[in-house]
């Protein structure tokens, strides 16, 4: 067998796709970086799988090519795309053991005996299923099934892994397991993961880059931390982040701001920051943070503190920074902020115009 | 909880009226399913005289009926001639109705809901009206007092395709996909990942298939004139004709012919009970 060509950059180029007369992609043009661990993220129905689908060859593409390191692979074969796709519900083959799902492809790709067995003893082991390799995946828990998913990929040594959601059937806690697992793996192996979810809190904490589809078009492409910090429209600043951001909204403009940039402070306001003044709803303990729903004249407003502990009903002064504030035009899309804006916000929120949404 | 207790012993009553009506129910459907059976095998045991009476149990069994039975058609040779024809025809409904089923799920193709449609609907063409023209046809083959006369236009099941048809339709996609990715054959993913996972369903279209090759008569009949070529469902009939009755024999030779099936349905009762269920018959 050849050994591990792990350089996998990804070009889409120009994909689009329609089935009948529903385009569920539109004009797909973005790059996915050698050795990265890409999350493409969305809600349910923006094409990110289908995206994904297109990539492993399941799915054919209306118009548009694909590259895998600068090689054409568009009229590929899925088999000759030297890539492996682990599915949501693992798609282990019921009536084989857990050696010979994973022995599956290797046998069809007519590796010799000796090499085989040395593969997957070697892809066993990494996942800790030794012990389990003569067992059938009915008799296998959810994390070792998974488990079992991730050797059959790993086995075939391929250039991309692609991932559909492959942990939204585990519970909570496996989950939050798993996915360290996933992290482990990708610092292991170095090759690409692309990696399809709805889940922002794993597209956060996993990504090297995550991928922001919509209504079949990319919205924005950044680490997680730009994504953040920086989202390019109202959509991506209310996908991300938990609790969701505040949004107050202006007749020609929306202003946002995140919970956890917002302090509760008694009176001493620090000079140029804004202010507003509410009442605690409800509070939610999450040990080191609190996070509270505050009524105000602008509506109600998450807060996430680590600093106070207020009661319900009581009376708090908000604070925050003009530099923290998000600022979006009438129709959703980001504003630059500029210095001439604060007197323009202060002046908004004394004269408690705004209202929630 | 005085009340609670009450409301129990209610529902307790309320339940035990239930069952008991449904027991009742079962008790009599049970009764006149079996009741026949029973009649055919006590009767086969009965003499002349007795044939007519209403006695639940044979006065003075005999086995004349048997031996009679026996010299008048060549029973041995039918019921070899029987199995032959309802494993054959087992055989190739189940491997048509595999392979065509394969092909309207798995391959798009143009006409592929046409072709699935005239499949449909070639179901509700009794096969009277298909006789005539099947029997031209095979006549010119040179296959009359054949069996494989009697296997060949018999050899396509359209409820076979259908069932199957269903079954596939129902398997996990991702299956599929996951083995394609690995460069399966189209082949491979019938005989490596969909048939695997179907052997029950399979096997329990298989015995369903079985019991109805068995059970052909019409088409048999057409094709055989001579006993010897013929399964036992139309030796039985040459028992009775417009001038006698032979009763005895008749059921003594009908006892015999229902031996292979009641003896398969012990084995796999489970099976075909399960096979009903699935397949919506009876």
């Amino acid at each position: 067998m050849r050994g591990w060509e792990k350089m996998g950059k990804i070009q889409f180029d120009h994909i689009q796709k329609s089935f009948g007369s529903n385009e569920v992609l539109k004009d797909i043009d973005v790059e996915i970086e050698d050795g990265s661990f890409t999350i493409l993220l969305g809600p349910s129905g923006c094409g990110k799988s289908t995206l994904l689908r297109i990539l492993a060859g399941l799915e054919e593409e209306t118009s548009g090519r694909i590259f895998i390191n600068e090689r054409d692979i568009t009229e590929n074969e899925p088999k000759d795309r030297n890539i492996a796709m682990v599915f949501q519900n693992y798609a282990l083959y019921p009536h084989m053991t857990v050696y010979k799902n994973v022995e599956y492809g290797l046998r069809i790709k007519k590796v010799p005996k000796n090499e085989r067995e040395k593969l997957i003893s070697d892809v066993l082991e990494m996942v800790e299923l030794t012990e389990h390799a003569h067992k059938r995946p009915s008799q296998l828990s959810g994390g070792q099934r998974q488990r079992v998913a991730l050797a059959r990929a790993i086995v075939k040594r391929p250039q991309v892994f692609l991932m559909d959601e492959p942990l939204s059937n585990l519970d909570a806690k496996l989950r939050n397991h798993m996915r360290q697992e996933l992290i482990e793996l990708h610092q292991k192996l170095k090759t690409t993961f692309l990696y399809v979810t709805h889940d922002q809190v794993e597209a956060m904490s996993m990504g090297s880059y995550i991928i922001i589809m919509n209504k079949g078009k990319i919205i924005q492409k950044g680490t997680p931390k730009e994504i953040y910090t920086n989202p390019a429209n109202l959509f991506v600043a209310e996908f991300i982040g938990s609790p969701p951001v505040n949004i107050m909204k202006f007749e020609n403009m929306y202003i946002g701001i995140r919970p956890e940039k917002i302090r509760v402070t008694g009176k001493d306001i620090q000079k140029d920051n804004l202010n507003i003044a509410g009442t605690v709803i409800t509070t939610e303990q999450l040990g080191g943070e609190t996070i509270y729903r505050v009524h105000t004249e602008f509506g109600k407003l998450n807060v996430k503190t680590t600093s106070r502990w207020e009661e319900i009903d009581s009376n708090v002064n908000l604070e925050f920074a003009f530099e923290d504030l998000l600022l979006f035009d009438k129709h959703g899309e980001r504003m630059e902020k500029t210095i001439q804006m604060v007197n323009e916000i202060k002046t908004l929120l004394n004269q408690k115009v705004l209202e929630m949404i | 909880m005085i009340i609670k207790r009450e409301s129990i012993a209610v529902s307790f009553k309320q339940l035990k009226l239930t069952t008991i009506l449904q027991h009742v129910l079962l008790i009599l459907m049970g009764v006149i399913a079996i009741f026949p059976l029973y009649w055919m095998i006590i009767s086969s045991f009965k003499n002349e005289a007795e044939i007519f009476t209403a006695s639940f149990f044979p006065k003075d069994p005999t086995f004349t009926n048997y031996i009679y039975a026996f010299s008048e058609i060549p029973i041995a040779k039918m019921m070899l001639n029987s199995f032959i024809v309802a494993i054959l025809l087992t055989v190739f409904q189940l491997g048509t109705s595999i392979l065509s089923a394969y092909a309207l799920v798995r391959w798009k193709f143009k006409g592929s809901f046409f072709i699935y449609s005239i499949i449909s609907l070639s179901w509700l063409i009794p096969i009277q009206v298909i006789m005539i023209p099947n029997y031209v046809l095979i006549n010119q083959m040179g296959l009359n007092e054949k069996l494989l006369g009697i296997i060949i236009p018999l050899s396509v099941s359209t409820f076979a395709i259908l069932a199957l048809y269903q079954g596939f339709k129902a398997f996990p996609t991702a299956l599929i996909e996951a083995a394609i990715l690995e460069g399966e054959s189209d082949f491979g993913l019938l005989t490596k990942i969909i048939l695997p996972n179907l052997r029950s369903t399979i096997a329990s279209l298989g015995v369903l298939l079985f019991i109805s090759g068995w059970n052909e008569y019409l088409w048999p009949m057409l094709i055989t004139t001579n006993m010897e070529n013929a399964p036992i469902q139309i030796g039985l009939r040459s028992f009775v004709n417009s001038d006698t009755n032979l009763w005895g024999s008749l059921m003594a030779a009908t006892t015999i012919s229902s031996l292979p099936i009641l003896i398969i349905y012990f084995i796999l009762r489970r099976h075909i009970i399960d096979s009903f269920v699935k397949f919506g018959m009876k």
